[in-house]
């Protein structure tokens, strides 16, 4: 039994009523007063191109122009709109070779899209008029679509700092021959009885959020830059805006603003140096910058695509013995974080499977497509969709069932996560898959679909995955939290890290109220500006809870101590003895001895002197608790998804009838929001892997930037769907809890891909699958019944 | 690209049928009709050119008394200029008499779309992959326009000229639509394939049967994004006239189909599917008709 009488309860989330109200204040809804508009002007003719001639004069003659900017009236220096070069230590930087390529406004165009200067007029028409207004010239340059272009010897250089369009590799001291892992993979696959191998194209999947990138800039009397943005991570941006103009961070105020949705997109900058960029020439003036839909969709980082190798050995037993990949990225023109994704995609493999031998590859190339960083899941999908259909690959071949397998042979408690040397301290991977294969009822329906017949054929999937919680230590996972207390026992916590729309600020207040013992409404919770919220760095790797709900946890106890101490002096016994519960302070031994929490905070406050006795009442001081937290771990989630399709043998249409995703979440905070995750993640795990994908014309020229013709499940779309919070309390999580905000997009997808595998019998590298694929696949091999495949019964 | 806000134009808004007329005669081609606007408020924002944008948009929403869905046992159905897709689903007949047609309007966009977008808007539009264009030409109708000479009415199978052109001239307003009335033993239905379910068509395709028993009397056959414009499959139609639908004469129907088409690849799908399964969707479509879904 939960002695927690907040924390696990389905606490209504804080901003839904204001969303769904209406009442929401996006960066697009802030007007101030005298407000001016910008419009950066990007290149759409061409993917790759040098500007040989930009005249701004008509537009700067245009009705209502207030000011034009070229490359040389903004600041000469470059940037990385990624933040994990800030996550990292110095030597580690300079060890991945993260570079800053970027510019506000440029002459090289290396992607459809990139700024080539912008406008500020008085009205958001005035500057679009104006921008319509300025003379391009360009010299086209060779596009490169793929790794396989842009590594040609004759290539043209994306940046001098990076040979052969190699944007990023392993690093050799870190990653001897380039790669993670270890063991004598050649060695190892030749005492193989059987080796799966293929390689994969993973998509280019954009995350779709429902807020488009709105910023608000100005140059204050003060002369401080300000800037309204909906970042996920408001202080590493005042970090970053202030590094590239120069400026000390106290003369960067960032105000973080509601934000609609994020799932990776709004991690670290986007136009925020174009917005601030403009605000600098018009000082005293607060410049807004909307971006379109469809601008939006090209300038922000997507998810990284790929060519995906992969060959895994196994003894006749199903005991696994090798894993070799390969994951070549296409990185998009810049390098961003180039070092993220071509990482994690391997630490991910290597934290599934008990591979005696693994040697994993990754590397970023450049490439004339749109940016790619993070988005949910962070390189995770794109393993899943690789390993889980090869490890079905195998299974079906040996005979084994794919549960049982992975029940086998999965990585648990004591063994290394996805980082070496960081072993997990919990796993509930097991249970996951019982629950899922008893709620999907996986044993009659495979042996019911390992032999059909008719044109609509059903199979059933499995996939499993680990993810993480926090990016410790890896990255930098610190947070400062401060907590204060009214004097009527009410709480104020100031905590930087966003709410992207996750439930995550519900889930902390859950936490503080929990920890101090009062009411959930008593507590109250915000992001605060850059100029009173501590450091933190934001809500990226799944670690808002993980990390931010200890810091928090840990500010509450500093509050908690404080005020048990006073109120142990009060009654005369030690705080050990003492407990909160209801703002009600009390010995536990015999709860009629108690003090309000409230007498103690009031007297702190107003501190009188009663002029009869000459003696003030109660102890001084107001109570606040802070704490500037290192995670110790990163807890890493399992989890099991189950699909069932049924294919439509004439037509290759997959229709998803079920998927059920069961969770390995240590601890629910609160279910609703954690199933909240799990649901979406549903959704757009089943995206990566049958409908979601941005492409190009040969010459980079995206064709599908816009909801018309970039096709998400939407609710008529979705499958029934079960989740299962498999709680396990983890050791190190606060209150138990492991992580849930990207994981549960990553398993549907390979339980998708593998279901489509029961049904047909054919296996589909290319991801989406889509309808096109799966009949071109039954057209050239046929459909097969699962059961007459290798061993398979 | 698209843009915020609206490239300049004037907006005219006539109260009656002959002062819409009017207006078409005078500013001919600079004029653009607006119905539901679902079609012309997206091409406004996605102009490449502005030459494909119009000075003038009259806009219908003044002109009373287009707004009607009539159903007439004799006379068939008629559908005003400015009836809606959700006003056409709102009316029994159309379910129970015109089952193609009320199954493309269902399937069609999204609650929101359908609430303003028009049947005629769609016929107008004369994209080869409307919906409720398809159904239509399987039924078969005419439309009526009104011009500054009277009105004359169209065969829906003179209807479509060319990509996005239709019959109608410049200075001609279509003001209905009129289907012919249900004939015993008539059967319709309609199909189409989506990337997602709110999408537009990939492949769409509509049948009317004049059934005798088992046997096929007359057949109208009518297949979407596939061609330039909405396509009848004439050729296919005649292996059906006449004959039982057994197994085999679908078979040899579903194997005709790929001959009769043209399709392009596109955003939404590839020639060489939609070849593949466009045979199999008319199929499909004749055993729905036919109650043997
Ligand atoms: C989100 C979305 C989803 C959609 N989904 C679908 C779908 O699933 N299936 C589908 O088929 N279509 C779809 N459409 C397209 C569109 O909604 C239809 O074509 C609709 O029927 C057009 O009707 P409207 O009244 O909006 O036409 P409008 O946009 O007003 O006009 C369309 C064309 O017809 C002309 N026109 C209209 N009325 C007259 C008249 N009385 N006389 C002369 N010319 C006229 C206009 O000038 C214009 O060229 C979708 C559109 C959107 C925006």
């Amino acid at each position: 039994m939960n002695r927690e009488t907040i924390v696990g309860t389905s606490a209504p989330r804080v901003d839904v009523r204001d969303k769904a109200t209406g009442q929401a204040l996006y960066a697009a809804d802030i007007d101030l007063p005298g407000m001016l508009y910008g419009k950066v002007v990007r290149c759409w003719e061409h993917a790759h191109a040098r500007v040989v001639r930009l005249d701004l004069s008509a537009a700067a003659k245009s009705p209502g122009v207030v000011r034009v900017l070229g490359p040389q009236d903004v600041t000469a220096n470059r940037y990385n709109s990624s933040v994990l070069d800030l996550m990292v230590s110095e030597q580690m930087h300079d060890m991945l070779g993260d570079i800053e390529d970027q510019r506000i406004f440029t002459d090289h165009v290396k992607f459809q899209g990139d700024a080539i200067c912008g406008i500020i007029a008085k009205s958001e028409e005035a500057a679009e008029r104006a921008a319509a207004k300025v003379i391009v010239e360009y010299e086209p340059l060779p596009v490169y679509l793929t790794a396989d272009a842009s590594k040609q010897p004759d290539a043209i250089r994306f940046t001098p700092e990076k040979p052969g369009n190699l944007a990023f590799q392993l690093p050799e001291p870190m990653f001897p021959g380039h790669a993670l892992g270890g063991g004598d993979v050649e060695a190892a696959m030749r005492d193989a009885d059987l080796v799966v191998e293929d390689v994969f194209y993973v998509p280019k999947q954009k995350q779709c959020q429902m807020e488009p990138h709105a910023y608000i800039a100005k140059l204050d009397s003060t002369g401080r830059l300000n800037c309204w943005t909906s970042s996920q991570m408001p202080k590493l941006v005042q970090a970053k805006l202030a590094k590239l103009f120069g400026l000390p961070m106290s003369l960067v105020k960032v105000t973080p603003t509601v934000i609609g949705g994020g799932f990776g997109t709004r991690l670290g900058l986007i136009s925020e140096p174009q917005a601030c960029a403009m605000a600098m020439s018009v000082p005293g003036h607060a410049v807004k910058l909307l971006t379109l839909r469809e601008e939006d969709w090209v300038i922000s980082p997507s998810r990284h695509p790929g060519k995906y190798w992969m060959k895994i050995g196994f003894r006749k037993d199903g005991t696994p013995l090798a894993c070799d990949a390969r994951f070549e990225n296409y990185k998009g023109g810049y390098y961003l974080d180039a070092s993220g994704t071509a990482f994690t995609a391997g630490a991910w493999l290597g934290g599934m499977y008990k591979f005696p031998a693994l040697r994993y590859k990754g590397e970023s190339y450049f490439t004339n497509q749109g940016l790619t960083g993070a988005y949910r899941g962070y390189g995770n999908p794109q393993t899943n969709f690789v390993l889980e259909q090869l490890i079905d690959r195998a299974c079906a071949q040996m005979g084994a069932d794919p549960v049982e397998w992975r029940k086998q042979w999965h990585k648990g408690v004591g063994d290394d996560g996805w980082c070496p040397g960081v072993t997990y301290p919990s796993c509930a991977l097991d249970e996951c898959l019982d629950r899922g294969a008893a709620a999907i009822g996986w044993s009659e329906k495979r042996r019911q679909y390992a032999h059909q017949s008719g044109t609509v054929r059903r199979g059933v999937g499995v996939a499993v995955m680990n993810h993480t919680s926090g990016a410790m230590p890896m990255l930098l996972e610190h947070t400062a939290c401060t907590v204060k207390l009214n004097e009527d026992a009410t709480a104020e916590i100031l905590f930087a890290c966003s709410d992207m729309g996750q439930g995550s600020h519900t889930a902390l207040k859950q936490i503080a109220a929990e920890t101090l013992g009062f009411p959930f409404d008593h507590v109250q919770l915000s992001s605060g500006t850059s100029d009173v919220a501590g450091f933190d760095i934001g809500a990226h790797a799944s670690r808002t809870i993980y990390v931010g709900g200890a810091a928090v946890k840990k500010a509450c106890e500093d509050v908690r101590r404080q005020l048990l101490e006073r109120a142990g002096r009060h009654l005369q016994v030690s705080p050990d003895e003492l407990d909160i519960r209801d703002k009600r302070i009390f010995v536990k031994a015999d709860p009629a001895r108690a003090i309000e929490a409230e007498t103690i905070t009031r007297a702190g406050v107003y501190h009188f002197i009663d002029p009869a006795t000459g003696q003030a009442g109660g102890e001084p001081g107001q109570i606040q608790g802070y704490v500037s937290f290192f995670a110790p771990h990163n807890s890493p989630p399992f989890g099991a998804s189950f699909a069932e399709v049924e294919v439509d043998t004439e037509t290759g249409e997959v229709r998803v009838l079920e998927l059920v995703n069961a969770h390995d979440i240590g601890r629910a905070i609160n279910p609703a929001a954690v199933e909240g995750q799990l649901e979406g993640g549903i959704q757009q795990g089943l995206g990566f892997v049958l409908s979601e994908e941005m492409y190009y014309d040969g010459n980079g020229r995206i064709l599908n930037n816009s909801f018309t013709d970039y096709k998400m499940f939407g609710p008529s779309d979705m499958p029934k769907i079960t989740t299962i919070l498999v709680e396990d309390p983890d050791p190190v999580g606060p209150f138990g809890a492991k992580s849930v905000g990207e994981s549960g997009l990553v398993s549907p997808v390979g339980a998708v891909a593998n279901a489509i595998f029961n049904a047909i019998g054919i296996q589909f590298t290319e991801a989406p699958i889509t309808p096109e694929k799966v009949l071109k696949g039954i057209l050239e091999q046929g459909v097969r019944d699962y059961g007459s495949i290798g061993g398979a019964h | 690209m698209s843009s915020r806000i609206l490239p300049d134009f004037e907006l005219l808004l006539p109260q009656s049928v002959p002062e819409a007329v009017e207006l078409l005669a005078a500013h001919r081609d600079r004029i653009t009709v607006m119905a539901g606007g679902t079609d012309v408020m997206v091409a406004m924002k996605f102009a490449q050119s502005p030459a494909q944008l119009p000075d003038y948009l009259m806009s219908l929403e003044h002109v009373p008394g287009l707004a009607y869905v009539l159903f007439d046992p004799d006379k068939g159905l008629r559908i005003g200029a400015k009836a809606t897709i959700a006003e056409l689903l709102a009316q029994a007949e159309v379910k129970q008499h015109y089952r193609a047609l009320w199954n493309a309007a269902r399937t069609f966009a999204t609650v929101q779309v359908r609430n303003t977008a028009t049947v005629l808007g769609n016929l107008l539009r004369a994209s080869p992959a409307g919906d409720c264009s398809c159904a239509i030409y399987a039924i078969g109708g005419t439309v009526a326009l009104q011009g500054p000479a009277g009105r004359r009415e169209v065969d829906i199978d003179d209807f479509w000229l060319s990509y996005g052109v239709t019959a109608r001239r410049p200075d001609e307003l279509a003001v209905e639509l009129i289907l012919p009335p249900p004939a015993a033993g008539s059967r319709c239905a309609f199909k189409r394939m989506t990337r997602t379910n709110e999408d537009l068509a990939k492949l769409n395709v509509a049948v009317r049967l004049e059934m005798a028993g088992n046997t096929c009397v007359d057949a109208r056959l009518a297949m979407g994004c596939v061609a330039p414009t909405p396509l009848r499959l004439t050729k296919t139609e005649t292996l059906l006239k006449g004959r039982e639908l057994t197994a085999e004469v679908l078979q040899s129907v579903a194997a005709s189909v790929p001959w009769e088409i043209d399709p392009i690849d596109d955003k939404r799908s590839t020639a060489e599917y939609r070849r593949q399964v466009s045979g199999v969707l008319l199929k499909r479509a004749i055993q729905e008709a036919c109650g043997a879904a």
